[in-house]
């Protein structure tokens, strides 16, 4: 929880001009990111209260910067081999399967499941939706135009997630690059193939002040290292929201390094990586 | 209870290990380990460390709690911070000093959170992570001990530090070890 009262201050304002609310968000990072946005822009804390007040551009440009985008192709390979393995065969007689990725950043991951899911032969049957509180990232994720230095070194996990069995080493596959990118290493371009680009539906959307950004109930939910730029209170209400989203047989998918500690545990079973909910 | 934390780089390896084997079982303070590690190389290193530590190693989930008797290891990719409710939190920021995990974010969160009752150490090294988050400890009333360079195979990191803070202690391994095993 905030104590600082010049920063209750700036988040007060961010929600009384605009209506986004990091008050719990988590303490250290946030601060983090408001120190590096006073010296990028050169204001004390003070400044920058005002700026926000005066400048509607300026605060949604503040409120960007606070966002931490980072985001890899088939970033935590054994992740998607639990999706690809335990997850997907699970929903094979589904006609029709609902896929959201909450906090989709720059859509790195959002391709990522559109190529595993033509892989597999099942992405006709799915409906893939991808929001995220940064219209920036949005843009470049719609786009699909990445520059290829910063993606050739999650090449290899694309590689072990499509061309790899963990549970058969004998099994492997050919998938090439060409197949989903164009790629062209003198203009440092890196762009998803046209035919895949339209696959998924990019919505602005906020997790922390808006409910359930598509009309549908979810098979799956990834909210990968969203929910580690919040504190327990709204990791927890969050839990207990996309529980309500999600189809009684739906999973959800967190990032590597989180989990459900709080009470909201009792509404999910872990298998492995994964969340399944529980229906009583 | 103490809270130490050691921050490492190229050829900090051997100290560390050194340091875990030689501590008691049931140590009563906490540590945080804060190691750079070979780019693409995520797995096997708490293993690794495990092997001859007498605490357990653990690379802490999101918002779990600080608990005594336990190393914690900076998960490969995130940052590691400690906020005020002794939780963890962890971050994807951009790599600082080219670095993710970054020493100088733990430590200086370390700083932030525990200031007095906290103990930075910063062992052999080749850039400058984790020379201000030194500073910060110090500066917030905690204690600092630099491994002594000319004991560290790279000397850069623990030279940056020392050149910025007055440390408390310049100290070889074998000393670093002696006064965590006294440490009340
Ligand atoms: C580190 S990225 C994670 C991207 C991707 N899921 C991954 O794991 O690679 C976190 C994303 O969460 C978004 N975010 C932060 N707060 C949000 C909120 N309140 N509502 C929706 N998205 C949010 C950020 O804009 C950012 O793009």
């Amino acid at each position: 929880m905030f104590e600082d009262p010049d920063i209750l201050t700036f988040i007060r304002t961010l929600r009384d001009y605009a209506g986004y609310d990091f008050s719990n968000y988590s303490e250290k990072s946030f601060l983090r990111r408001a120190e590096k946005i006073m010296m990028d822009y050169k204001l004390d804390i003070h400044g920058l209260i005002s700026k926000v007040k005066s400048d509607r551009l300026f605060l949604e440009k503040v409120v960007k910067d606070i966002t931490v985008n980072t985001t890899e192709l088939f970033r935590d390979p054994q992740v998607w081999h639990a999706i690809k393995y335990r997850i997907l065969p699970r929903l094979a007689s589904k006609r029709e399967i609902n896929i959201w990725h909450a906090g989709c950043s720059t859509g790195l991951e959002v391709y990522s499941m559109i190529i595993l899911l033509n892989e597999m032969g099942m992405l006709h049957r799915c409906h893939i939706y991808a929001t995220d509180l940064n219209t920036d990232v949005l843009n470049t994720a719609k786009a699909g135009v990445y520059s290829y230095r910063s993606i050739s070194e999650f090449l290899e996990n694309f590689n072990k997630v499509l061309c790899e069995n963990p549970y058969n080493f004998d099994e492997h596959l050919v998938v090439t690059h060409e197949k989903y990118f164009d790629i062209n290493k003198v203009k440092d371009t890196f762009k998803i193939k046209p035919e895949f680009l339209d696959k998924a539906v990019f919505k602005k959307h906020d997790l922390v002040t808006e409910p359930n950004p598509f009309d549908v109930a979810y098979d799956i939910i990834l909210c990968r290292n969203v929910l580690i730029y919040f504190n327990t209170i709204l990791q927890n209400k969050l839990f207990i929201d996309f529980w309500n989203y999600l189809d009684p047989f739906g999973s959800l998918v967190l990032g590597i390094h989180e989990s459900i500690i709080g009470p909201p545990s009792a509404k999910y079973e872990k298998k492995g990586l994964i969340y399944n909910k529980k229906v009583f | 209870m103490q809270n130490i934390v050691i921050g490492g780089s190229a050829g900090s390896f051997q100290t560390v290990t050194a340091i875990l084997s030689s501590i008691p079982r049931n140590y009563p303070h906490a540590i945080f380990l804060c190691l750079h590690r070979l780019k693409n190389v995520r797995g096997g290193f708490v293993e690794a460390l495990s092997l001859k530590s007498n605490v357990p190693i653990c690379e802490p989930y999101d918002k779990d709690s600080v608990m005594p008797g336990i190393a914690y290891l900076a998960p490969a990719n995130y940052h590691m911070y400690v906020d005020a409710n002794n939780q963890f939190s962890l971050s994807t920021e951009e790599p600082i000093n080219h670095s993710r995990p970054s020493i100088d974010v733990t430590f200086c969160s370390i700083a932030k959170t525990f200031k007095s009752n906290a103990i930075g150490i910063l062992l052999s090294g080749a850039n400058k992570d984790g020379a201000v988050g030194l500073k910060a400890i110090k500066d917030a009333g905690g204690t600092v001990i630099v491994q002594h360079p000319d004991e560290c195979q790279v000397k850069t990191m623990t030279t940056a530090a020392i050149k910025i803070t007055e440390v408390d202690h310049i100290m070889f391994t074998n000393n670093i070890i002696d006064y965590l095993k006294n440490l009340k």
